[in-house]
């Protein structure tokens, strides 16, 4: 997981790399419409578009059934009992295609929260460091220390809590840049990045762990080795939304919004039956 | 002397809370949710721009006395002030009967007596139950609702009324294409509807409907009192290193029961170091001992739809040994305003977005908490300072872009600080400490100062055709001897107890008064009213003849009381409302308006209805200076850069005079005159 993390964050990267100058809206919007066009590309690869077809012409004639007898009530429920037969079917043609996509939409969309979902600290921010330990290490009786690189500044001794195998500490970051703290946790070196006074859409990695489901989720960063007394460790970013008008959209909805309408637009374009 | 002891001899501390954030927070309970429902409506337009090239700066700083800068001036510590007073003028500016700054800034916004807005306390009183009401505001519920099972739906959002009458200034400025930026002013709450920007300032209540409550979490026994004026104190159970607790918000409207709503969070302390983390459900921090947290929002669920967000700053006071953590009141978040701040609405969030969250509640400095030893004035002065970190920041970008009409900008600390540190520069104080004197005695010198370079960054952001005028709505005078009023009532006779033996009662809202016999009683900071029949509940004086009789006997009485101790006259005039007042509203004066002398003050009991043994009796809280007095001993300052004519201005002369300026003819009820 971690080198198709790496191979795809590459990927991204160069992608964002000429448009990040332009603001975030730029590299949303290309990311959503080919995104838009994949699908399209999948879902007319992997349906069945005749039965999806007919499905439709099944729906569609049912309603004509509906309006032109609609005095006849035993004709309309029975109108009304085939439309959603036609539905089950029309779902059941979409549901493989769905089940094909997910696994790269998941990818899109864990990059995209890479590089929208969080806002790196601004300088002068705080933030919490959350250190949670691997079974078996004690808060309490390891000795762990975090140390800041220049631009970052740890401003409270660790918070030990020993029923929850988690340390905190607050940072603040200081100069723009991507910024390393380092936790030595009983001899053991762990890192994890930080994000300071960077714009969108620069890469925000909030979580690094070892847990395979985070690996997907949040493929900013190297997992971190087996056997590292560190089973995650997290820094606590404030959200951030894409400006929209004076005021800001999540960059889900957008995604979706953008997607959804590429997909449509081009649908007749690339000659699939949605 | 034990608590009951001092509760005995009227020393209770929680007596000294019974100030107005006591009655506030004992009156307002459920407002703040009231409004809720449909809201928001479009973002307007700020108003358009003026014609003419002509602008007036006016920084109005609550509370700045003539005295005062007087003396500092000539000592050269507050050279900007005395650069305007050489350009133009620096006088006495006559303050409002009575100077309490709801009353005065009142009389500025309209340029018209009590009389004529309405406002003459910050308490009404309603006669119907003998009960103070707010006087500033009235928040009304919704009208219609649904009710499903025990969730109610508004279907009708309830409002918050102004209760302020009379045009606002900017209001005629705006009728004539002038504009206007008003940030914070008193008695604007809600603001009044106007194109103008405009940003609610005293008045203003915290998310839970007071004029701030704070909450303190503490297993120290000694300052576990669960009923303090301004704030609530829990017991903080640590159990391990961790300790559970819940933050109070706003009665929730939508459920029939109106529960108070809540939001749970968690402490987990380190076992050794003085740090801890606070986890909110929706936000964690981490805090060393003594250190203030940024502003936090934190968000309190009503129905599984609809919830309620506000802003907050927690001080973590003590780790070890006992644990004692202070949570500011939660102030309406500027940027998601459950209530009203500002016009047009979208000048609150545009604030917001450009400077993060602020202070929005009235009076943002916790004198309560101070008051009530739970904060030490090291630790006031750190949250103080943060309130006037972000209003200068506020000011220079409102000077940045002045470009028209009128900027009026409001400064809060000075007022909130002579209250709390007077005891500290005036030996004479029955509270004076010495030792705290040595390190907190120059804190007013020293926020005269910051004033002045306020004013000092001001001159520097304006240019040639702008005009400048620095005003108070009051001065100060030290706060040394308390009058009670209802036991001064009893003692001659005016008031009368059902029990002929009780000479002492302690709960608000007169339980013991046999009112059939009761001709007169007192509510409020400085107001008595007669017990008047068809007016009152249960009257029992007859309108007319008897009552004026009754008024001008009572009035000489109380002009001819002297101190027992001091042998000091106590109240310089007992003005009679059809005296001192004029308009359309002053019927609704109390009959009596108490103007004390210099030194003296309503005491913390009277204003709510309790009775003490004592008429008069020492002060000896922390809140040690007050302006309550008669108008021509507590009167405020104006600086102008421009040479005043007027031989003793008023404040509402200030407001003809800013009509003049852009050459708007007065409205007939106005009674300023201009000044130049």
């Amino acid at each position: 997981m971690g080198v198709l993390n790496a191979v795809l964050g590459a990927v991204f990267d160069a992608f964002f790399a000429p448009l990040a100058s332009l603001g975030p809206w730029p590299g949303m919007i290309a990311v959503s419409v080919i995104t838009g066009i994949l699908m399209l590309l999948i879902f007319k690869k992997t349906s069945n578009q005749e039965g999806i077809r007919r499905a439709k012409n099944q729906i569609k004639a049912r309603l004509l059934e509906i309006r032109l007898f609609k005095n006849d009530t035993g004709r309309t429920f029975k109108a009304l009992g085939a439309i959603l037969a036609a539905n089950v079917r029309y779902m059941g043609h979409a549901l493989r295609p769905m089940l094909v996509m997910i696994i790269p939409v998941l990818l899109i969309l864990a990059q995209l929260n890479l590089r929208f979902g969080s806002a790196s600290l601004p300088p002068g921010g705080q933030a919490v460091v959350k250190l949670t330990l691997a079974d078996g290490v004690g808060a309490m009786k390891t000795p762990i220390v975090l140390r800041a690189e220049q631009g970052l500044t740890v401003e409270t001794p660790p918070v030990r809590i020993e029923e929850e195998g988690e340390v905190d500490w607050r940072i603040r970051g200081d100069i723009p840049g991507r910024r390393l703290l380092t936790f030595d946790i009983g001899g053991t070196t762990v890192e994890k990045i930080v994000s300071v006074g960077q714009t969108q859409p620069a890469k925000v990695p909030t979580l690094r762990t070892r847990s395979f489901l985070d690996l997907v989720l949040y493929p900013g960063e190297k997992p971190l080795p087996k056997g590292s007394p560190a089973a995650a460790v997290e820094v606590i970013h404030p959200s951030q939304r894409l400006p929209l008008f004076g005021g800001g959209v999540h960059w889900l909805v957008a995604f979706f919004v953008l997607s959804l309408a590429a997909g449509f637009a081009l649908k007749g374009v690339f000659k699939v039956e949605i | 002397m034990n608590h009951s002891e001092k509760k005995m001899h009227g020393e209770d501390p929680r007596d000294k809370a019974l100030c107005r954030r006591a009655f506030l927070k004992a009156g307002a309970g459920a407002a703040a949710l009231a409004a809720l429902g449909p809201g928001g409506g479009l973002v307007r337009n700020v108003f358009g721009k003026a014609a003419g090239k002509g602008k007036v700066l006016i920084l109005g700083i609550d509370g700045m006395d003539p005295h005062l800068t007087g003396v500092w001036m000539k000592q050269g510590l507050l050279p900007s002030f005395a650069k305007l007073a050489s350009r133009g003028s620096f006088k006495r500016l006559m303050t409002s009967t009575p100077p309490q700054s709801p009353v005065a800034w009142s009389n500025f916004i309209t340029g018209m007596n009590p009389g004529g807005h309405g406002i003459f306390d910050f308490m009404h009183r309603d006669p119907k139950t003998y009960l103070p009401v707010f006087s500033a505001s009235a928040t009304e519920e919704a009208q219609k609702t649904i009710r499903l099972g025990d969730t109610i739906l508004p279907i009708k959002g309830g409002t918050v009324k102004n209760l302020r009458q009379g045009r606002a200034f900017w209001q005629i400025l705006e009728d004539h294409g002038v504009p206007a930026t008003i940030f914070k002013i008193p008695s604007n709450y809600p603001p009044v509807p106007s194109k103008q920007r405009t940003f609610a300032g005293l008045n203003t209540p915290d998310l839970v409907g007071t004029y701030g409550t704070f909450n303190y979490y503490t297993n120290e026994p000694a300052e576990i009192n669960e009923d303090i004026g301004g704030g609530r104190i829990h017991t903080a159970y640590v159990i391990g290193n961790r300790v559970d607790a819940k933050l109070p918000g706003p009665v929730n409207t939508f459920k029939a029961d109106r529960p108070e709503s809540e939001i749970d969070f968690r402490v987990y302390l380190d076992p050794a170091a003085a740090v801890a983390k606070i986890a909110f459900p929706d936000r964690e921090i981490v805090l060393k001992e003594r250190e203030w947290s940024p502003w936090i929002q934190v968000r309190f669920p009503l129905i599984p739809t609809q919830s309620v967000s506000g802003i907050t700053r927690l001080y973590l006071k003590e780790v070890r040994p006992n644990f004692k953590l202070y949570i500011a009141p939660i102030n309406i978040d500027p940027a998601d305003a459950a209530l009203p701040l500002s016009t047009p609405e979208s000048y609150a969030s545009e604030l917001a977005k450009k400077f993060g969250p602020f202070y929005t509640k009235g009076l943002p400095a916790d004198t309560a908490a101070l008051d009530n030893g739970l904060l030490d004035e090291e630790e006031f002065l750190a949250q103080d300072n943060q309130v006037l970190e972000e209003s200068r920041a506020i000011l220079d970008y409102e000077l940045n872009r002045f470009d028209a009409g009128v900027l009026f900008y409001y400064i809060s600390n000075l007022d909130q600080r002579q209250h709390m540190f007077w005891r500290l520069l005036d030996p004479k104080h029955p509270a004076h400490d010495q030792a705290l004197a040595g390190a907190f005695g120059n804190v007013i010198e020293k926020t005269y100062r910051e004033a002045d370079e306020i004013l000092a960054q001001s001159l520097a952001k304006i240019d040639k055709d702008t005009s400048v005028i620095v005003m108070s709505d009051h001065g100060f005078n030290p706060y040394y001897r308390s009058f009670n009023l209802n036991t001064w009532l009893l003692a001659e006779g005016y008031h009368k107890f059902k029990n002929p033996f009780k000479k002492v009662e302690l709960d608000i809202g007169f339980p013991s008064t046999d009112w059939s016999k009761t001709k007169a009683y007192g509510l409020g900071f400085n107001g008595l009213f007669i017990n008047q029949s068809g007016r009152e509940a249960e009257g029992a004086v007859a309108p007319g003849a008897e009552t004026d009789a009754l008024v001008r006997e009572i009035a000489a009485k109380l002009e001819a009381f002297r101190d027992p101790d001091t042998g000091e006259q106590v109240i310089l005039r007992a003005g009679v409302s059809g005296d001192i007042y004029s308009g359309d509203h002053v019927a609704e004066a109390p009959e009596i308006t108490l103007e004390f002398n210099r030194g003296y003050r309503i005491s913390f009991q009277s204003p709510l209805g309790r009775i003490p043994r004592d008429i008069v009796e020492n002060n000896t809280a922390k809140w040690s200076g007050d302006h309550m007095g008669a108008a021509e001993v507590t009167q405020g300052v104006v600086l102008s850069d421009r040479p005043i004519k007027a031989e003793s201005p008023a404040l509402y002369d200030l407001t003809a005079t800013i009509l003049q300026a852009f050459g708007i003819e007065r409205p007939e009820k106005m009674v300023g005159k201009p000044v130049f």
